[in-house]
């Protein structure tokens, strides 16, 4: 199987640009949190295929504590989707699967998973968990993985409002899925691990709020684009880990540095933005240069903002349970507008830009609510329509005049 | 202070030269395929109707959908704010301007000096632009000219419903085939593209006056159709595909 993988990342110049890519990074002194991404990166495909412990597959928005308390492998086929964009192979992936399975009215980065998954490029699930909050085709696809591969799919079923109620329905079904996956690989829940896993994931948090403190000055010392790439791709793959807790500590120390030596994103920052949305383009784009080149920095995104309070590594859980709800994605549209409106205030944007994905009803559906209300309080914001994974769908001459034109009108 | 706007769109372009703020002279010319050649083609001829050598010009603003490739231009500013400040100069009152172009449509909100307060665009595909009704006159095979006058001797109500340009232009011909007037479909055409330009004006918190821009607004069936939709008075300048290369020129 390894062997495999290897001969289909060199066919697709997948291990190629990716070494590109760490030697282009490694000129700069920031590599140590990039470096340790590559590893993880590799180090998960190696022990996905090799499997020496269970694989499961796990939604972007399944906590990825989950895996690590129940001692399974984690592996996010959306994560590799964003990076098969970036090194140009998520056109090939994409392509298969609308041959075979899907619609192009599905999120880009499922019919790429579903793809890759297709030729054999991911490392098979021994089970697959997904959540039902945030994304509505995260189970549809995952339903569809867990039959390609014949395995078992557990649906966490996530309630609409986060009150005791429903955190008592979502600490049952968390124990539920401890009976599943304890029935199927043998791995049951085990206090100690899991208080380990919480603890380290509790530490994780605070390093990632001393980041999230730092970015808050002027000028902007990481920028949004990095951030929603491999930064985020670490957040949703290894909190619980001792490689998260690792990576975030060294990035903090990367941006620490950076505030000191008082070095911004770009030469001259004359406008903080926000990007709303989780994700942003990965394929081969130049939206971050074009903004840049206006002396615009993506300050902050929605993505990497830190919602859910300590867990309780006593009862891991019920904590779990408590982290998901949190989500300000979860319940109605005013919670995330709080959120926002918060990040607008602590980030001290000038304006925001709502990445519209095609396909994804959660990002399409609130944005024109988002933009009202962000208009009344006085931060201009830009609906961007686009797609993240499929570049057919990318133009760059009506996305630089939309960028020009947001930056324009902020005078 | 001579300073020129030359507004380089998808179908044509436009040279507008002013003189202490006042129009001295203006051109417009197809694009074509060759964008080098329009560029140099609509500056030469403003130039010569104003009596005036390029060394004349202090500063030339470009905008448009080709604004990057103007060799001379001695910055670029988008078509937004363009046709904001064009219409804003034309009639000071302005609070929402309608531009429709060849490839892409937008409805700006303005705030009383001009500037842009918000903006939506058409999506990427070719439906509620000037590109096509282009393709409409070619499959009823009239005169783009004509079709503002035919719609207006329309009799009878049809509704198209598809707006993807090729399955619209199919649904064209069946209905040429099955012997509805040509003045009809015209009117029809026009009121479907109206309704997706209501649609996304009502994005935006829509103020009056509206004045209409760009080289669609030379159609007085789409014009007649969107005062109809959205029942108000719609201002349209004497030459509204002009209005992004003034406000360019207002940018210098
Ligand atoms: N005399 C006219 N009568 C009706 N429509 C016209 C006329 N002149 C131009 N148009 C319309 O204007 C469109 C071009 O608009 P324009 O603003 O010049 O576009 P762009 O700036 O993208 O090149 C054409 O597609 C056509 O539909
Ligand atoms: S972009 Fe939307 S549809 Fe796609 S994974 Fe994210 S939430 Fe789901």
């Amino acid at each position: 199987m390894v062997p495999k993988l290897i001969r289909g990342l060199l066919r697709s110049g997948f291990a190629m640009e990716l070494a590109k890519g760490g030697a282009r990074w490694s000129y700069r002194r920031e590599n140590r949190a990039f470096g340790l991404w590559l590893h993880f990166l590799f180090d998960n495909m190696k022990k996905g295929f090799r499997k020496e412990r269970p694989v499961a597959w796990i939604s972007a928005f399944t906590p990825s504590e989950i895996p690590y308390v129940f001692d399974l492998h984690p592996f996010l086929p959306e994560v590799v989707a964003c990076l098969a964009a970036h090194v140009g192979v998520s056109e090939h992936a994409i392509s298969a699967a609308e041959q075979s399975l899907y619609s192009t009215d599905l999120c880009s980065f499922y019919r790429c998973g579903a793809g890759l998954a297709l030729g054999g490029y991911l490392p098979k699930p021994d089970l697959i968990i997904s959540t039902s909050h945030l994304c509505d085709g995260a189970h549809r696809f995952f339903h569809n993985m867990s039959q390609l591969f014949g395995c078992d799919h557990y649906l966490i079923d996530v309630p609409y409002g986060n009150d005791g109620r429903g955190r008592t329905y979502l600490t049952d079904e968390l124990h539920d899925l401890g009976d599943f996956i304890g029935k199927r690989t043998g791995h049951h829940l085990d206090g100690e691990r899991a208080a380990g896993v919480l603890e380290l994931s509790n530490r994780t948090r605070q390093v990632m709020l001393e980041i999230n403190e730092l970015r808050r000055r002027a000028p902007s010392p990481f920028s949004g684009s990095e951030a929603m790439s491999y930064v985020l791709g670490m957040n949703f793959s290894t909190l619980g880990s001792q490689l998260g807790l690792a990576f975030f500590r060294a990035l903090h120390g990367v941006i620490q540095g950076r505030v000191n030596r008082v070095e911004g994103v770009i030469e001259e920052e004359k406008y903080r933005l926000l990007w709303l949305h989780h994700i942003k383009p990965y394929y081969p784009n130049t939206i971050f240069d074009i903004l840049g080149g206006l002396g615009a920095v993506v300050s902050f995104e929605e993505a990497n903002h830190i919602y859910w309070e300590p867990m309780d590594p006593k009862h891991p859980l019920e904590g779990l349970a408590s982290k998901i709800l949190s989500n300000f994605g979860c319940g109605p549209i005013e919670h995330r507008i709080e959120a926002i409106l918060e990040m607008a205030g602590k980030y001290r944007v000038n304006g925001a830009i709502h990445f519209s994905h095609w396909g994804c009803r959660q990002s399409c559906g609130g944005s024109h609510m988002i933009r009202d209300v962000m208009r009344e309080r006085g931060i201009p914001t830009l609906v961007l329509d686009g797609d993240g994974a499929d570049i057919r769908n990318y133009s760059e001459g009506q996305t630089r005049t939309r960028l020009e034109a947001f930056i324009e009108m902020l005078g | 202070m001579i300073v020129s706007g030359i507004d380089i769109g998808s179908l044509s372009s436009e040279t507008v030269i002013l003189k202490d703020g006042e129009i001295m002279s203006y051109s417009i010319v197809p694009t074509g395929a060759d964008t080098q050649r329009a560029v140099s083609a609509c500056m030469q001829e403003a130039l010569e109707r104003a009596g005036l050598k390029f060394e004349d010009l202090s500063a030339t603003v470009a905008t448009g959908y080709g604004r990057i490739g103007v060799p001379f231009a001695t910055k670029t500013v988008t078509e937004i704010t363009c046709h904001a400040r064009g219409a804003h100069r034309l009639l000071p009152s302005t609070r929402t301007v309608i531009d429709m172009g060849g490839q892409d449509s937008k409805v700006i909100s303005i705030d009383p000096e001009g500037r842009v307060l918000d903006f939506v665009m058409n999506d990427k595909c070719a439906a509620g632009t000037g590109r096509f009704l282009e393709v409409m006159a070619g499959a009823l095979e009239v005169d783009l000219v004509e079709m503002g006058e035919r719609s207006a001797r329309a009799k009878n109500g049809i509704v198209i419903s598809s707006m993807c340009t090729v399955f619209a232009e199919s649904e064209v011909i069946s209905l040429i085939a099955g012997g509805c007037s040509k003045n009809d479909i015209i009117r029809g055409l026009h009121e479907a593209i109206s309704k997706r330009i209501f649609t996304m004006a009502g994005k935006l918190r829509m103020e009056r006056p509206i004045t209409m821009t760009g080289g669609v607004a030379k159609n007085r069936g789409i014009v007649d159709a969107l005062r109809r939709l959205l029942k108000s008075e719609i201002h349209v300048p004497e030459e509204p595909q002009i209005v992004g290369a003034l406000g360019a020129a207002l940018s210098a």
